[in-house]
């Protein structure tokens, strides 16, 4: 049984981490606080909703939840670079924004449900599993997908966008000398990071056969925690990519949820134990660097 | 390059590989265990997991209904059978957590207090075949747990809530004889809130009113909400069970006190601390206990597919004579019997 809820830590740990990928791209790379996350995260699982319903094939669902958390992000983007917003207010007001498109995506409802129909989870690759395996395919699936999103992201940080993103984020004077606008970068970078979450809200949904418009609370600072933690606790496993310390940090935090619940504490505290354990996780990255973790 | 792809796929597949075998093996030692828990303590092998969505006053009286119809069964935690419970804290991500941690646990049934945990709990648990007990779902066909409420057929059964507008509306006219129009204030994205404003609108004439509704998104707007209901000139406010607008019900209690207006609660709770006059209120102990029961029933062998669907519609009146002064309202004669939350 024990082992079983370790299934299940990688199995949401996996999910999250298809978002905490593309919080990396925006919060790690491009030095983005996004905001927009906690909107885009419940566009994925709206959009999954409406189209299953409609008879879309779950895989296609997939990539269309990836697109419209896309379009959400680059609107960030421009709001940000175009408009001249702050980074903070335009994520915010993407989120905002988007709980409206949820509810329109939804029909009005805050809860979409769609028992029983074909999921990623149960038609597919998922029916044609082994018998052996299929007690296991939630996590087969998620497994697979977020290999599929790690490869991906890691093959275009190698092409010459994928360049010049990492290297806005450092420097975005040097995207200028290049020849490039640095703004274009981000709205890209936002795009990515956004379709990546919209993705993990798409997954989550087929999951759980239901969409939730509520579900978005808190995900900015869970697929920070996820980073933070994932950066943190392999930052000295220099073959390690960023990519792979997110996916661990995802499943790491998950694992921490987990034992606290099994260890029995209310779930009152959980927030609490989080904002702890991220703190301790910052904490102990400054102590690592030379220059002490002074602020002030 | 093509080195550290390498490790990285080795590494990520032996974790894939580690954790299926560990489920394999997760599998033989269920299979072996309640020889060995059965030693232990022998009467505790029944294991029931209880989630409740929220912290929420009326879900929390559905709780404490449960342990108590789970008593009446003969269900007793630590005594008979162990049950853990689990504010979901309104979070999705706990919520989900909660619900899939009981069904690799292999609890033999699972008790969901509101829609959200019941929807997230049927979904976790459907293909395990542990039974779902819902309570508080007011509309569970709409919802998607069951077929139809005398025949689910699918695994979950439950209690449902439905408020009792009939009695609502005699209690409206009973205290308040000239009024001509019902403002309702309510959330555009909870179901249950639309679902029973329609109920309500097609209610209404027979009572000879008027419903005049007002729907807001979020808790931010129902300040403005409730003063553009007040504009439109309503008599008097009926609460529905929407969570959001009950939350925030101070914000529209200050707002209709001081414009004169009386407001009827959905619930008791509203009337004894939150400054409703009155109302026809439904009693979730009373529902938990009928869940309860259910579950106690299921955990002995009947078969959640055929268990019909308990709809609870009694209702208590209750008032409170301290709020009624202030609108001058005094109490009919035929509620005399209706208990004053004052006291």
């Amino acid at each position: 049984m024990a082992l079983g809820l370790i299934e299940t830590v990688f199995r949401e740990g996996l999910i999250y981490a298809l978002m905490a990928m593309g919080v990396l791209i925006t919060y790690k790379i491009l030095d983005f606080p996004d905001l927009s996350v906690d909107g885009t995260f419940p566009l994925g699982a709206c959009v999954a909703a409406a189209l299953i319903t409609l008879g879309v094939n779950p895989w296609l669902v997939c990539i269309a939840a990836f697109l419209a958390g896309a379009c959400m992000g680059s609107i960030t983007g421009l709001l940000h670079v175009k408009l001249g917003i702050t980074d903070l207010l335009s994520g915010i007001l993407v989120m905002t924004a988007s709980w409206s498109v949820n509810l329109i995506i939804t029909g009005g409802t805050a809860i979409f449900q769609f028992f029983n129909l074909p999921t990623i989870f149960n038609s597919g690759i998922a029916s044609a599993l082994p018998e052996a395996l299929y007690a296991h395919r939630q996590l087969i699936i998620v497994f697979i997908l977020a290999v599929i999103v790690k490869l991906a992201l890691d093959g275009f940080l190698k092409t010459k966008s994928g360049l010049l993103l990492r290297a806005g984020g450092d420097n975005s004077r040097f995207v200028t000398s290049l020849g490039h606008h640095p703004g274009h970068v981000k709205i890209l970078g936002l795009a990515i990071g956004n379709g990546c979450t919209a993705l993990a809200g798409c997954v989550l949904a087929q999951l759980n056969e239901n969409a939730d418009v509520n579900a978005g609370k808190g995900m900015v600072v869970m697929a920070l925690a996820a980073v933070i933690i994932g950066t943190g606790a392999f930052r000295r496993l220099s073959f390690l990519k960023l990519t792979t310390m997110a996916v661990f940090g995802a499943i790491l935090y998950k694992a921490c949820l987990q034992a606290a619940l099994l260890l029995g504490l209310p779930s009152t505290y959980l927030k609490l134990l989080m904002a702890v354990l991220l703190t301790v996780s910052i904490v102990s990255q400054k102590i690592g660097r030379k220059g002490g973790a002074a602020n002030a | 390059m093509k080195n550290t792809k390498k490790i990285i796929a080795a590494v990520l597949a032996t974790v894939l590989a580690l954790s299926l075998a560990a489920c394999s093996k997760a599998q033989t030692e269920t299979a072996a265990s309640p020889s060995a828990s059965a030693e232990a303590s022998p009467a505790a092998d029944v294991k029931i997991g209880i989630l409740q969505y929220a912290t929420h006053a009326s879900l929390f009286d559905c709780y404490t209904g449960i342990i108590e119809g789970l008593k009446n069964e003969g269900y007793i935690d630590g005594d008979t059978c162990t049950i853990e419970y689990v504010d979901g804290q309104g979070e999705a991500e706990t919520n989900s957590l909660a619900a899939s941690n009981f069904v690799t646990k292999g609890y033999d049934v699972i008790i969901a207090i509101a829609t959200p945990a019941a929807t997230t709990s049927y979904a976790a648990a459907k293909d395990a075949g542990i039974p779902v007990v819902f309570s508080a779902c007011s509309d569970p066909v709409a919802a998607g747990l069951v077929e139809s409420l005398e025949a689910p057929n699918t695994g979950a059964t439950g209690t449902s809530d439905s408020l009792n507008f009939d009695a609502q509306l005699k209690m409206i006219r009973a205290f308040m004889p000239e009024a001509k129009k019902i403002g309702v204030l309510y959330t555009t994205s909870e179901a249950n809130s639309v679902s029973q404003l329609k109920n309500l609108t097609e209610l209404a004439p027979t009572y000879g009113f008027e419903i005049v509704s007002v729907g807001v998104t979020d808790a931010s707007e129902v300040a403005a909400g409730a003063a553009s209901l007040l504009a439109k000139g309503v008599d008097c406010i009926n609460n529905l069970t929407d969570n959001n607008v009950v939350n925030n019900l101070s914000v529209v209690t200050n707002a209709a006190d001081a414009a004169g207006v009386p407001i009827f609660g959905s619930e008791k709770e509203q009337v004894a601390q939150y400054g409703c006059v009155a109302s026809e209120s439904l009693d979730y102990v009373a529902l938990g206990v009928t869940t309860g029961e259910m579950a106690g029933k299921i955990l002995k062998g009947a078969d959640a597919k055929t268990l019909p669907v308990a709809v609870v519609t009694d209702a208590t009146p209750v008032y409170s004579l301290k709020n009624m002064e202030k609108f001058g309202l005094t109490l009919p004669a035929d509620y005399s019997s209706a208990t004053n939350m004052d006291e």
